[in-house]
């Protein structure tokens, strides 16, 4: 289905140096991929051109003037200079200007030492200020995470784009005004995504992180490259590390930075970082307990929060001891996977965030995304503002703080999603490339009943396949909300159908960290049984990374293992801090199976699932100079036998009174990111002022509530952009038992005041 | 003088003068008469009479010159670098250390540590400081990187200690606040140069 993009290339010189890049690229992308340097102030690869610097000027033979080279695209045959006297003086004068009463504060700034202007300052001699303007009084301002000093700011507007064409928040615009402008952030009173990108691609040191100002100087920090384990995005990123204290000279990790240039992060990744188990020491009897519990488990139950390799040790751990895996959070996932690769012909989905990114014709179908998958919606906002991107937004609740994305909602009944499924089927599945029994199913869909009971009407579908028309690049993202539904295999056919018979791509967000790897790796079973040894998860013996368990383990910034991501790559993390317990591998060796660390089993991942045999130390890292990634490896997508076809969608259940649905807001993703000291929040249930009249509660006041097996007491508000009778409950703070959850995600509760006996 | 001249011993055909000293004596008869001769005509105490003049002025006079130390010191050039000082601002008392951290990046021996952090007043702090004085080598790095004056040489130069490690906190170091009129300038390493008044040019202003 790929349209293979024929690759077209055009050849310039470049300071006397032959260069071929691809057609439609810029001269200063020609440059960087031939790696001929220009300066830059304001250009940042991951958004359009900015072009308020004017510093990446240069020259063209038989072109008057300079040229942007930001702007201009590369044509053949042209003679392009990059330097000369004229232009480092035109250079320099930007410089000078942007100099005019910078505060001469390096020697605090937070930015010291890798500051583009403190750099491009020196780099182009400015020592002197000839001419001057009248300063003005410009005070700090605290945007919580992140402060904001205007007098540093020197107007590129980097932060501004990425807000709006990365993030898809539009919280910050420039308040014009010659020399006065400045940067407002227009949700001063409701917090914006949080996620930090502003600051992460401020050039200078006007955006900084509130918590990390002044406590360290960037030269003094390590920077230790990891991968974000809080989510399916997998997110590069850097710990930067030092000692604590003069006091203390254990190292902790200070700030969480990142490619910023190509790559992105959300405020879990960014300021989620000290989640490690600290103080963790061997304890030989807890370990000799430990070896006897996984002797005679029956269960393993372990959560998603892993890296490939230990799940692929808990598998020859469990067939070594005759005991069964249990994967809460994974589970759900590899039903829906392997149903998908019955129908759809191939192992994983074909759909990936550089697609979804240039796709114009985007459905989401169940998934919260803006809580769920921070990158979907990023590689959503930027489909929107680049392509004008219509997106269509299946849930059953409304989110208003995508509304600026989305052009389309469809909001359907809690439980209908095999119906809404069906529906979509139907509405998207190109009749003239669908095999006859494909078909003869959507003929035979009762599409009346379904529409009835989901509470989609056919107009609404109607509309969807109007803005459907002309559209050229298509990508279906589906999320959490399925893997859990009583009927995901069925919906995972009918999703491979819509996929194998139409333009769409799909997307199927993973549920948690390593969801992908672990259904890759692992034979899950569906209940624990018996005696469990739970690893990051409940049990009769637990092994915690929390530090809560019977044995402790290291957390994900102490250990180093491969993730699989959303991305169906294969990435690399490394320990960031020490820790000075016991690992599984040790645990692994005194059951009797022969390894040293777990790293040694990277390459033996399955190949059959499309893991490639290469060594952990040889797994690459980084970008390439325009941004092509080259962390890890790709999973091989491969083929598959099988042409399953959807069955009748069954009945659909309908929800009466009270729902909850499970969601963890924001930048939390379950309780590892609960116990870092920037992220740690209240657990509220939250709901919309007519669930608290259904429900009979008060804004405000403590609520009882029994959902999956976990007795919840705690705060209830009112959320007055929320409508309905769903309200969303997260489970960041319920420990280890969150990893524990495998039930359909919205859930009937009788919502009791915290006073009150049961009746 | 090159090379050539330098090597040359041959003192007949340089400048040199020769001195008369009289007569070798030639057997140990006349190197007997010699030392008796020196003896009895009381040489020696003519040799000796500085170190008489000496010695009753300080045992007579109070004109000692032994210094006794360590109940007393010499005083030392004021350019010698020996144990850091942290100065104050004269006009607010405020420490000068801005918390840069350059003197931490610079130092050679790698004994300088530093913790800062945001205070109150939106300002960094330096909310602590150490130098192990079992690793420095008094190399004056730190002294001429620091951008505000802050930390100089001292006189202190007494640097034993019981351990090989020995730290110095910035209180330590600091000049205290009741002594801050007495506070002096380094005049060496990291001083600013005497004509920079010279050097300095003014950015125009608008108002
Ligand atoms: S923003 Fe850059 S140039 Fe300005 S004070 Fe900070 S480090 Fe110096
Ligand atoms: S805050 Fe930073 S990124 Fe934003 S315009 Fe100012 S200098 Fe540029
Ligand atoms: S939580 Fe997910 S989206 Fe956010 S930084 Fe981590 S991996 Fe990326
Ligand atoms: S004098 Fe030299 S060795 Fe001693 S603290 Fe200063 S820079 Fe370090
Ligand atoms: S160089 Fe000077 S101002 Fe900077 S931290 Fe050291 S003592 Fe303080």
């Amino acid at each position: 289905m790929s349209k293979a993009e024929n690759v077209k290339t055009v050849t310039l010189t470049i300071d006397g140096k032959e260069v071929t890049t691809r057609w439609g690229n810029t001269i200063l992308q020609a440059a960087r991929e031939a790696g001929i340097y220009i300066p830059t102030m304001c250009y940042l690869s991951k958004v359009e051109p900015i072009a308020s610097c004017r510093m990446c000027v240069v020259e063209v033979e038989g072109v008057d003037g300079m040229i942007l080279s930001c702007q201009e695209k590369a044509v053949d045959g042209a003679v392009v200079r990059t330097g000369s006297e004229a232009l480092f003086r035109e250079r320099q004068k930007i410089m000078e200007l942007y100099d005019v009463n910078h505060p001469l504060e390096c020697g605090v700034c937070d930015k010291s030492g890798e500051c583009d202007l403190q750099n491009k300052t020196l780099e182009f001699a400015v020592d002197t200020q000839e001419f001057t303007a009248r300063d003005q009084c410009r005070p700090v301002q605290n945007w919580g995470f992140i402060s904001y000093d205007p007098a540093l700011c020197i107007m590129c507007e980097r932060c501004v784009r990425v807000c709006t064409e990365i993030v898809g928040d539009e919280s910050l615009q420039i308040s014009p005004g010659g020399y006065k402008s400045t940067i407002v952030n227009v949700k001063p009173d409701e917090p914006c995504a949080e996620c930090g990108e502003c600051m992460a691609v401020c050039p200078v040191g006007a955006l900084v992180s509130t918590d990390f100002k002044y406590s360290s100087n960037a030269w003094e920090l390590e920077k230790i490259p990891g991968a974000c384990a809080h989510c399916s995005a997998g997110c590069e990123l850097r710990y930067e590390v030092k000692h604590a204290s003069i006091d203390d000279p254990e190292p902790k990790i200070y700030r969480v930075t990142n490619d910023f240039e190509f790559a992105s992060l959300c405020g879990a990744g960014r300021f989620g970082y000290d989640f490690e188990n600290r103080g963790a020491r061997k304890d030989p009897e807890a370990f000799a307990r430990a070896v006897e519990a996984l002797r005679k488990a029956e269960t393993i139950r372990f959560s998603s929060v892993i890296s490939n390799e230990e799940a692929l040790l808990l598998a020859r751990i469990a067939r070594h001891t005759g005991a069964r895996l249990v994967c809460d959070d994974a589970r759900g996932y590899q039903k829906f996977l392997r149903a998908y690769r019955e129908a759809s012909g191939k192992s994983l989905y074909g759909g990936n965030l550089g697609k979804l990114q240039r796709s114009d014709m985007i459905v989401v179908f169940a998934t919260r995304l803006y809580d769920d998958a921070p990158m979907v919606k990023y590689a959503i906002a930027t489909a929107s503002k680049r392509q004008k991107a219509q997106v269509v937004y299946c849930h059953p609740m409304e989110d208003p703080r995508i509304q600026n994305l989305v052009t389309r909602l469809i909001r359907y009944e809690a439980g209908a999603e095999e119906g809404v499924a069906a529906l979509l089927a139907d509405l998207l599945v190109d009749r003239r490339r669908a095999p006859e029994e494909l078909r003869r199913f959507l003929e035979d869909l009762d599409i009346g009943y379904l529409s009835a009971e989901s509470n989609v009407s056919e107009e609404e579908i109607e509309a969807v396949r109007r803005v459907m028309w002309k559209r050229k690049r298509f990508t279906l993202v589906v999320g959490a909300d399925v893997y859990n539904h009583p009927r995901v295999e069925n919906i995972a056919r009918i999703l491979a159908a819509i996929e194998r018979y139409s333009d769409f791509d799909l997307i199927a967000i993973p549920p948690a960290s390593n969801s992908l790897g672990v259904s890759l790796i692992c034979d899950l079973a569906d209940e624990a049984q018996g005696y469990t040894v739970g690893y990051n998860a409940p049990g009769d013996f637990v092994l915690s990374a929390l530090g809560d368990g019977d044995l402790d383990m290291p957390a994900m910034n102490q250990q180093e293992g491969t993730l699989t991501t959303i991305a169906k790559r294969v990435v690399p993390t490394y320990p960031a801090l020490p820790y000075g317990g016991y690992e599984l591998a040790d645990l692994a060796r005194a059951l009797g199976i022969g390894i040293e660390h777990v790293i040694d089993l990277t390459p033996e991942l399955p190949a059959e699932e499309g893991f490639s045999p290469v060594a952990f130390d040889d797994l690459p890292l980084g970008y390439d100079n325009l941004g092509t990634e080259l962390r890890g490896y790709l999973l091989e997508n491969a083929p598959r036998e099988g042409e399953a076809l959807p069955e009748e969608p069954a009945e659909i259940d309908s929800y009466d009174g009270t729902v909850v649905y499970r969601c963890d807001p924001g930048n939390l993703f379950g309780p590892f990111t609960a116990r870092t000291h920037q992220l740690a929040a209240e657990a509220k249930l939250v709901g919309s002022a007519q669930f608290a009249a259904a429900a009979k509660i008060a804004d405000g006041e403590r609520v009882r509530f029994e959902v999956d097996g976990i007795a919840f007491e705690r705060v209830f508000t009112i959320d007055t952009s929320m409508k309905g009778t769903i309200a969303i409950n997260p489970v960041f703070d319920t420990g280890l038992r969150s990893f524990a959850i495998s039930s359909y995600r919205f859930s009937p509760a009788r919502i009791h005041h915290a006073g009150d006996a049961d009746e | 003088m090159s090379l050539e001249q330098f090597k040359n011993r041959n003192v007949g055909t340089q400048n040199y003068v020769m001195l008369d000293l009289g007569k070798e004596p030639a057997n140990n008869w006349e190197k007997f008469k010699q030392v008796v001769r020196r003896s009895v005509k009381l040489e020696l105490f003519t040799g000796l009479k500085v170190t008489f003049r000496e010695m009753i002025k300080a045992l007579f006079m109070g004109e000692m010159h032994t210094v006794k130390y360590p109940f007393e010191k010499l005083p030392i050039a004021p350019r010698y670098r020996a144990i850091h000082e942290m100065k104050r601002l004269l006009e607010s008392g405020h420490y000068r250390c801005i918390g840069c951290g350059l003197c931490e990046k610079i130092c050679i021996a790698n004994c300088i540590r530093m913790d800062t952090r945001y205070d109150e007043n939106q300002r960094k702090e330096v909310s602590e400081y150490t130098i192990n004085f079992g690793r420095c080598i008094f190399c004056g790095y730190c002294a001429e990187v620091c951008p505000e004056l802050a930390i100089v040489h001292g006189g202190r130069y007494e640097v034993s200690s019981e351990q090989r490690a020995s730290f110095a906190l910035f209180e330590d170091m600091l000049t205290p606040i009741d002594k801050l009129t007495e506070q002096k300038e380094y005049p060496g390493f990291g001083a600013v140069s005497p004509d920079a008044d010279k050097k300095i040019k003014k950015t125009p202003l608008a108002y």
